[in-house]
């Protein structure tokens, strides 16, 4: 701690803040207006000045100057109010007096200085500088006249987001912000809007919609992607208006103007019922009853067995939950699963076949009733707890790891935050970045090294770096206690690392140099996606990283974990609260009971037309012809289910197929939680009236009782009580937080993986389907969301190179065949793609992207003009 | 007995010949002052359209909520226009705050005082009723 005095005040501050932090902390009002709290200062605007002694004989910026001892600071005297002053008149020289029509008004930093300082006369005098103004861009509109060249867009977009898509130009009184032309070509994600201290950028979905003063906030978790942020919605006459993320400003382009999908008019209002090939619409009371009644009468011929559930990793935790005790504690069958099965839930099995399943102990309950949507359980001082949830990383930890092995996952697309993550730790020169893909993705750029493998290839080419690793050090014991070394040593031997770079496409070398980096490390992370998860060895692949952080993992060091990418706002939460035919909630392995088929074992059962396939399918959301592989066998297979029931916010291809179809509220719409991919709880609370349709857990709760099962429930939080009693590792969990912490014992077995990397087929191009940076799932596809502007269909990603080859210009349609099936989409050349791979978003209906797949997200196909 | 009837009659006449202090309302109207404070109203320029840009702070500043439901859309100029703006002069209570809110000058107490209706649904003015020169109760012709 380090003393000073700010205005004769005796205040004890950290050591290594600035005067700005120590003077705010103690509620001492220091002006700013280029200082924003996410950002490094630069002390640019000067407003900040305060005087110093003992320092230089001149003013000082509080934002950009530290503490020291013995420090005696004045935040206000006559000659600082005369330089503030002075600046400020300087400032408003030439900006626009457009308040009245200016979107910050009424929460503009300008604003608020300008009253704050009393200047009521600019009496300075410069030329009109001419207003560039961009009404051109998608989503972002730019109004340089207002501009007070406070750099924050610029530093936002350059050191968190990474997309350095704006700077200034010109210099002094000229100094304009400039996106190198017209229009804006960026990742839209529009943080720079929200970090503006005025009205110099705009969003143009919020545009004139309400002033600020007007609006109702709530603050919730984001719906758009796993990372779990947290923003206010502003609402105003029950409509959903604007996000802000008031503490770093930062949002992806789909959490920030994906909202208004919740309005959009392909929402489903009421229960549809089949009838005579068509659809009509029907009652709550009717609708419900028919599903109940059906499922009772299947129930009674073909036994309970015979109902069959998907959950969603859409819906609440508490939905989800309802969901299995539907089926476990009511039907008592454990029939059910949940589509990560495909992604997530591959990366899961891994990590508990190496880590173990969770085991938790010295948890008690708390005295007191806890507040909503808090855990009931606490951790008492023995509190322990191994098994793999805690080798799963936090991304605020992340930035403390000292090197990060990127695999398989195009970062920012896949999971915004920990890009974000990713940026900050990228300030420190200490940090390493070593992202290992199939193309070249965003930050590629600002890796110190990157490795192109062949597509499919990740866990060779991780058996390259193991083998690399012990042939350097052959002394090596693993960092992480586990056993069954020796053997996983013997078959590592057999690896030949010559063969690894002919066959994985990746040089000797750098395999070399990244085992090198990774042996070096003090707290490696490893963060992998959907695009090594999604493949059919998913599960080898997952096994081959695990195997490599018990190499080199060190557990007890921040940051130093595991980081899978859970896609949507609940993956993780649907399989924690146990939406798995094989885990009870809390990843506890089901014993004593025969756990049902999974979802792809389901299908087969279907394909074969076993006795024991099921005679009704209750789908809670997604669309699982479009997420599901093999599009055309999924469709062949559902429709040979006589009885299927789906609950989704629109009528999806899936829920065409459906006999009855029950409208749910979607985002704010319901109140509930989600578990976000680094284990953390965000808060959903309902801000938006449900317009006639009804929230997910309700209508489970509703068909439950009608069957005569004990599942009535007032609320949500009535459910998080019940549900997080029963779940020990979610001790002193809260929103916004990842519950309590526990003396971790991290030990492992090491399990030998696959490492045949022939990918079926003889076509020419491997196709890789994947996320897009707009969309999130087919969520964010519907009008008008507002990223469908920026991404509005599905584009085949091509080498130009190919692309001449194939006689393909931009835009130019063409076929696209496997040996699944055949669609015609347009191109787009992308040269971050390498020769011979194509990549296509799966997002869209139209073409479907799953109809060329098999059983992987890597699929071989021909590639025809027209 | 008879002189104080005289002085009566006396002063009568004089009333006779002198100019008379009442006026013959409602065929004659009183003139207002200058800075009479009629009704709120919606400001035209000369070329036909409002002044007015929903800004909002006559709504803000209104003590009694006389003033609701602004809604504003985009021009073709990317200007901003008001679609929706309601005065409820059943709660109006004439203090003029809103005109001295305003920063366009877009709002202005008219000098009208004949408010009196038949239906108090006639004094919630909806955008065009608030408007200058299409103010329905400009018309007093409903005596």
């Amino acid at each position: 701690m380090v003393n000073l005095t700010i205005d004769g005040r005796a205040i004890q501050a950290k050591k290594g803040c600035t005067i700005l932090d120590a003077a705010r902390e103690h509620g001492i009002y220091i002006p700013t207006l280029c200082y924003h709290q996410a950002l490094k200062p630069i002390g640019a605007c000067r407003i900040c000045v305060v005087e110093v002694k003992p320092g230089p004989p001149r003013p000082l910026p509080a934002c950009a100057t530290y503490v020291a001892e013995g420090q005696e600071v004045v935040t206000s005297s006559p000659k600082l109010d005369a330089i503030r002053l002075e600046l400020m008149k300087l400032v408003l020289i030439n900006h626009a007096l457009d308040c009245p029509i200016c979107d910050k008004g009424g929460e503009c930093e300008l604003q608020d200085l300008t009253h704050a300082l009393g200047v009521s006369v600019v009496d300075l005098e410069a030329v009109k500088l001419p207003p560039h103004k961009d009404y051109v861009s998608e989503l972002i509109e730019r109004h340089p006249d207002r501009c007070v060249t406070c750099g924050r867009c610029v530093r936002i977009c350059r050191d968190r987001v990474g997309a350095l898509a704006i700077n200034f130009t010109l210099r002094g009184y000229f100094t304009e912000l400039a996106s190198g032309g017209l229009p804006l070509d960026c990742e839209f994600c529009g943080s720079c809007i929200d970090i503006c201290p005025v009205g110099a950028l705009i969003n143009k979905v919020f545009k004139y919609r309400a002033r600020a003063w007007e609006v109702t906030r709530t603050e919730m978790v984001c719906p758009f992607c796993g990372g779990g942020c947290s923003y206010e919605l502003w609402t105003k006459n029950d409509r959903p208006l604007r996000v802000v993320n008031y503490d770093t400003a930062l949002l992806c382009g789909r959490g920030r103007f994906g909202f208004p999908v919740v309005e959009s008019p392909d929402r489903l209002k009421t229960p549809l019922i089949r009838e005579n090939g068509g659809f009509r619409e029907a009652s709550w009371d009717e609708a419900l009853d028919q599903v109940a009644a059906k499922f009772k009468e299947i129930t009674e011929a073909a036994g309970s067995a015979a109902i069959y559930g998907v959950g969603s990793p859409r819906a609440t935790n508490e939905a989800n939950y309802l969901f299995q005790k539907f089926f476990r504690t009511g039907l008592g069958t454990h029939q059910l699963d949940n589509p990560g099965r495909y992604t997530y839930v591959q990366a899961l099995k891994g990590l508990a076949a190496v880590f173990g399943f969770p085991q938790v102990s010295g948890v008690e309950k708390v005295a007191k009733p806890p507040l909503p949507f808090h855990s009931p359980l606490t951790t008492t001082e023995e509190a322990k707890a191994s098994g793999f949830p805690l080798v799963l990383g936090k991304l605020k930890d992340l930035p403390k790891a000292d090197v990060a092995l990127v695999v398989g996952a195009d970062v920012t697309p896949e999971l915004p935050p920990l890009g974000w993550a990713l940026n900050t730790a990228l300030e420190r020169d200490t940090f390493h970045l070593v992202v290992a893909n199939n193309r070249k993705t965003k930050f590629d750029r600002r890796a110190h090294l990157s490795l192109r493998y062949k597509p499919g290839s990740e866990r060779l080419l991780i058996a390259g770096i193991i083998k690399s690793l012990l042939t350097a050090q052959p002394e090596w014991a693993p960092t992480v206690i586990a056993g069954g070394f020796d053997e996983f040593k013997e078959n590592i031997n057999k690896v030949n690392l010559k063969d690894v770079a002919k066959k994985t496409g990746v040089p000797e070398a750098l395999i070399k140099e990244t085992a090198a980096r990774l042996a070096q490390a003090q707290a490696p992370a490893i963060i992998f996606g959907s695009e090594l998860m999604g493949q059919d060895k998913g599960l080898e692949n997952t096994l081959a990283l695990a195997d490599l952080f018990l190499l080199v993992g060190r557990p007890g060091a921040p940051g130093s974990a595991l980081y899978p990418v859970a896609e949507k706002n609940n993956t993780r939460g649907v399989c924690e609260v146990g939406v798995m035919p094989e885990f009870l909630p809390g990843f506890v392995p089901l014993e004593g009971a025969e756990p049902g088929p999974t979802l792809p074992e389901m299908l087969d059962l279907l394909e074969k037309g076993d006795p024991k396939a099921p005679q009704a399918l209750y789908l809670l959301g997604g669309d699982l012809l479009r997420q599901l592989p093999n599009r055309s066998r999924v469709e062949k297979l559902l429709k040979k289910v006589p009885f299927m029931v789906v609950q989704d916010a629109f009528l999806t291809d899936t829920a065409k197929l459906a006999q009855v179809i029950l409208p749910v509220a979607v985002h704010a719409e319901q109140e509930g939680t989600f578990i976000s991919t680094d284990g953390s709880l965000g808060l959903l609370p309902r801000a938006l009236p449900v317009n006639g349709v009804r929230p997910d857990w309700q209508i489970i709760s509703q068909i439950g009782s009608k069957m005569g099962f004990a599942m009535s429930y007032a609320s949500p939080k009535q459910i998080f009580a019940e549900l997080a009693l029963g779940m020990p590792r979610w001790a002193g969990m809260a929103p916004k937080n990842g519950g309590a912490a526990f003396t971790a014992e991290v030990t492992g077995q090491f399990v030998p993986f696959e490492t045949d990397i022939s990918l079926p087929g003889r076509r020419p191009f491997t196709l890789l389907v994947g996320k897009s940076l707009q969309h999130s799932g087919s969520f964010t596809t519907h009008e008008p969301c507002g990223t469908l502007t920026i991404t509005n269909r599905a584009r085949l990603g091509l080498n130009p190179a190919d692309a001449q080859n194939l006689g393909l210009a931009e835009g130019d349609f063409a076929k696209v065949t496997s040996s699944q099936g055949e669609i015609s989409v347009p191109v787009t050349l992308t040269p971050e793609l390498p020769e011979g791979l194509v990549f296509l978003p799966e997002h869209f209906s139209q073409p479907a992207a799953q109809r060329l797949t098999l059983n992987s997200n890597l699929v071989r196909v021909t590639i025809q003009k027209g | 007995m008879i002189i104080p009837l005289l002085k009566g009659l006396a002063t009568t006449l004089k009333a006779c010949f002198s100019k008379p202090i009442t006026l013959q309302y409602p065929e004659v109207k009183r003139p207002v002052a200058p800075r009479f404070r009629g009704h709120p109203e919606l400001v035209i320029n000369d070329d036909g359209d409002r002044r007015c840009v929903a800004c909002t702070l006559c709504m803000v500043v209104c003590p009694s909520n006389a003033i609701r439901g602004i809604e504003a859309a985009e021009g073709e100029n990317h200007e901003k226009y008001p679609v929706a703006f309601t005065i409820d002069l059943t709660r109006c209570i004439f203090c003029g705050f809103c005109q001295e809110a305003c920063p366009k000058a877009a709002i202005k107490l008219n000098n009208l005082y004949e408010l009196a209706q038949y239906d108090k649904s006639r004094l919630i003015l909806d955008i065009d009723k608030a408007t200058q020169e299409k103010s329905q109760l400009r018309m007093a012709d409903w005596l």
